[in-house]
């Protein structure tokens, strides 16, 4: 531990960051077995078990970025206030995914299964297109990139506006609730699970429009 | 709906944006020279207090420094000299050059050393009552920054006592001293001496030249002497400061993850060392504190390194002293502090005598906010100023 004050090292942020690409990666793996639960038809039981030690590393890793984020900010003082705060923000909004994913398994256990639906290829079109943004969010944090950002930005929008549709049309469908409803319900997490990705790549590129100060 | 491709997550390699340094041809090869090069102005500045307090003659000199000689005033005048330039660095680097110049003893200098031991801590003490505002905060701050206060005085109430009766701290020093430089009462050529000496030489020409009387001589070469240490000294501190910052941080970082007491006290020796002024290390500890990131307890080893790690400075000051007492006195520094560590902190029932008074301080300091303004104003200024006036 003293001796790590003589080695060479990657630098505190570099290591904060690489941290938080692993916390969207388990995001990502969170979403990927809570909605296999829901679409695939997967034994949500033990899925439950699998998101729920996730969820316990994504908390914990949460926990120990905010602990390095104060130590930054004690040892190289205010100058870099406005990166902690974004990066506060970043992981703030990483780990509501991961509760999001809790959500959508939540689904699973009361019994909504859409495997063998007539409509599974629509949910999982936007899976597979939601579990590619968070890849193209994780590359953005690791480099940043306006135009990259600009492109996520507008598939994200395209996603949100695709499921804010849907939720409009099964509230209005002439199918029964125990049809419409659970459906609605993941619509709704998909478009949050997707505004907060689209959140974290403005936030990696434009902070300051993030904090909203 | 565009194609995307899709990234794996653990393949990717990272590169933080960082903010933009002001000054980009400040890289860490150029600060290391710039440290050096200060480092060196620093001793010019030991040399020059040094030279001018000489050429004052012994009778002014017993005049000017006749109050210290009383070891509980030396120790108030050690206090609040560290108040006024808050570094002990800085104050211990003065006494250096006060006793290399033979105006200060030997045995009068020890006190004021252990004062500003004291006189360091009010720093951190100041950092933790920008968090006032925040009760829970409030109380975690001021208890961290407390615990060296208290410490620092239960150090002195140990040591000051059985150094005046049995010289056990100076003559330790002494012998060690003895060991590297010679006997004291004679002269001692430091290696670097010739170097640090040349400005010093080029002011007192100068002086010379404007056919000054000895005593405006005298008061240019402290004068500059003064500002010089001051001076070299910040700086030295802020280079090393944005140096060693990374380091400083990933360390912690391992700390706090698992670190316990040794590794504390290590850390915080490493990192005083490092940026040259433990006031630097124990403000860190406050705010990290006052979050909850750190305890009291995991921050009161790392106070306590602080302390050993910044009589650096006074060891560096004597290389440019020409008499051994110099360094003697600059050792006393160290052994102070390391006899106060392995007399206080081994045994856990005097171990939490600083922790138990920091937390109850902090306490009624949450009670009424102006028990620690109170405090503050009271331990660092009005006792040793009414110290040094009724012993005076």
């Amino acid at each position: 531990m003293v001796l790590s004050f003589f080695r060479r090292g990657e630098s505190p942020m570099a290591h904060v960051t690489a941290r938080i690409v692993s916390m969207l990666g388990d995001a990502r793996h969170s979403f990927d077995v809570a909605t296999s639960a829901v679409l695939g038809g997967a034994d949500p039981t033990s899925a439950a078990k699998d998101i729920h030690s996730t969820d316990e590393r994504i908390n914990r890793t949460e926990h120990e970025i905010r602990r390095d984020l104060i130590v930054h900010i004690a040892v190289q003082g205010p100058e870099e206030i406005a990166l902690i705060l974004g990066y506060s923000l970043l992981v703030k909004k990483v780990e509501r995914i991961g509760d999001q994913a809790k959500n959508i398994l939540d689904l699973a256990l009361e019994g909504v299964s859409l495997a063998g639906a007539e409509d599974l290829a629509e949910y999982a079109d936007a899976q597979r297109a939601i579990s590619e943004l968070f890849g193209d969010v994780a590359a953005l944090i690791v480099q940043p990139d306006l135009a990259k950002a600009e492109e996520i930005r507008k598939i994200a929008g395209q996603l949100r506006v695709g499921h804010e549709r849907r939720i409009r049309e099964l509230v209005h469908a002439e199918q029964p609730g125990s049809w419409a409803v659970p459906r609605a319900v993941l619509h709704r997490y998909l478009k949050r699970i997707v505004a907060n990705l689209e959140g974290v790549a403005l936030t990696v590129t434009d902070p300051d429009r993030e904090l909203q100060f | 709906m565009c194609p995307i491709e899709v990234v794996d997550i653990e393949s990717v390699t990272s590169t933080t944006p960082r903010s933009v340094s002001v000054h980009p041809w400040l890289t860490p090869r150029v600060r290391a020279l710039l440290v050096l090069g200060l480092i060196t102005v620093f001793l010019s500045g030991v040399a020059s207090l040094e030279t001018g307090i000489k050429i004052l003659g012994a009778d002014t000199q017993e005049a000017l420094f006749a109050t210290v000689s009383n070891p509980l005033a030396g120790l108030f005048v050690g206090i609040l000299a560290t108040v006024m330039v808050q570094s002990s660095s800085a104050s211990t680097s003065i006494i250096v050059g006060l006793v290399a110049s033979g105006a200060v003893g030997l045995e009068a200098a020890v006190p004021m050393i252990m004062g500003a031991n004291i006189g360091t801590t009010l720093t951190n003490t100041l950092v933790s009552l920008g968090h006032v505002r925040h009760t829970k905060e409030f109380e975690r701050a001021f208890a961290t920054a407390t615990v060296h206060d208290f410490f620092n005085l239960l150090a002195v109430i140990i040591l000051l006592p059985l150094e005046l009766t049995t010289k056990v701290l100076s003559r330790s020093a002494g012998w060690l001293s003895e060991l590297f430089v010679g006997s004291s009462g004679g002269t001692w050529e430091s290696p670097i001496k010739s170097v640090v000496n040349w400005p010093v030489k080029r002011l007192r020409s100068f002086a010379e030249f404007l056919e000054l009387p000895t005593a405006a001589t005298s008061i240019l070469l402290v004068s500059v002497g003064l500002i010089v240490i001051l001076g070299a000294l910040t700086f030295i501190t802020k280079n090393m400061k944005r140096l060693v910052a990374d380091r400083v941080e990933r360390s912690l970082n391992a700390m706090l993850g698992k670190g316990g007491g040794m590794i504390g006290l290590s850390l915080g020796i490493v990192v005083t060392i490092a940026v040259q002024s433990s006031s630097i290390t124990t403000a860190i500890l406050v705010p990290l504190a006052a979050s909850g990131v750190l305890t009291l307890r995991s921050a009161y080893p790392v106070t306590l390194g602080a302390n050993v790690g910044t009589t650096i400075t006074a060891l560096l000051a004597a290389m440019a002293a020409s008499r051994p007492e110099a360094l003697t006195i600059a050792l006393v520094h160290t052994l102070f502090n390391m006899t106060a560590i392995a007399i206080i902190y081994p045994l856990r029932v005097i171990r939490d005598i600083p922790v138990r008074a920091a937390e109850l301080l902090a306490k009624l300091a949450v009670y009424r906010r102006r028990w620690a303004l109170a405090y503050v104003v009271t331990v660092f200024i009005l006792i040793p100023l009414i110290g040094i006036l009724v012993l005076n």
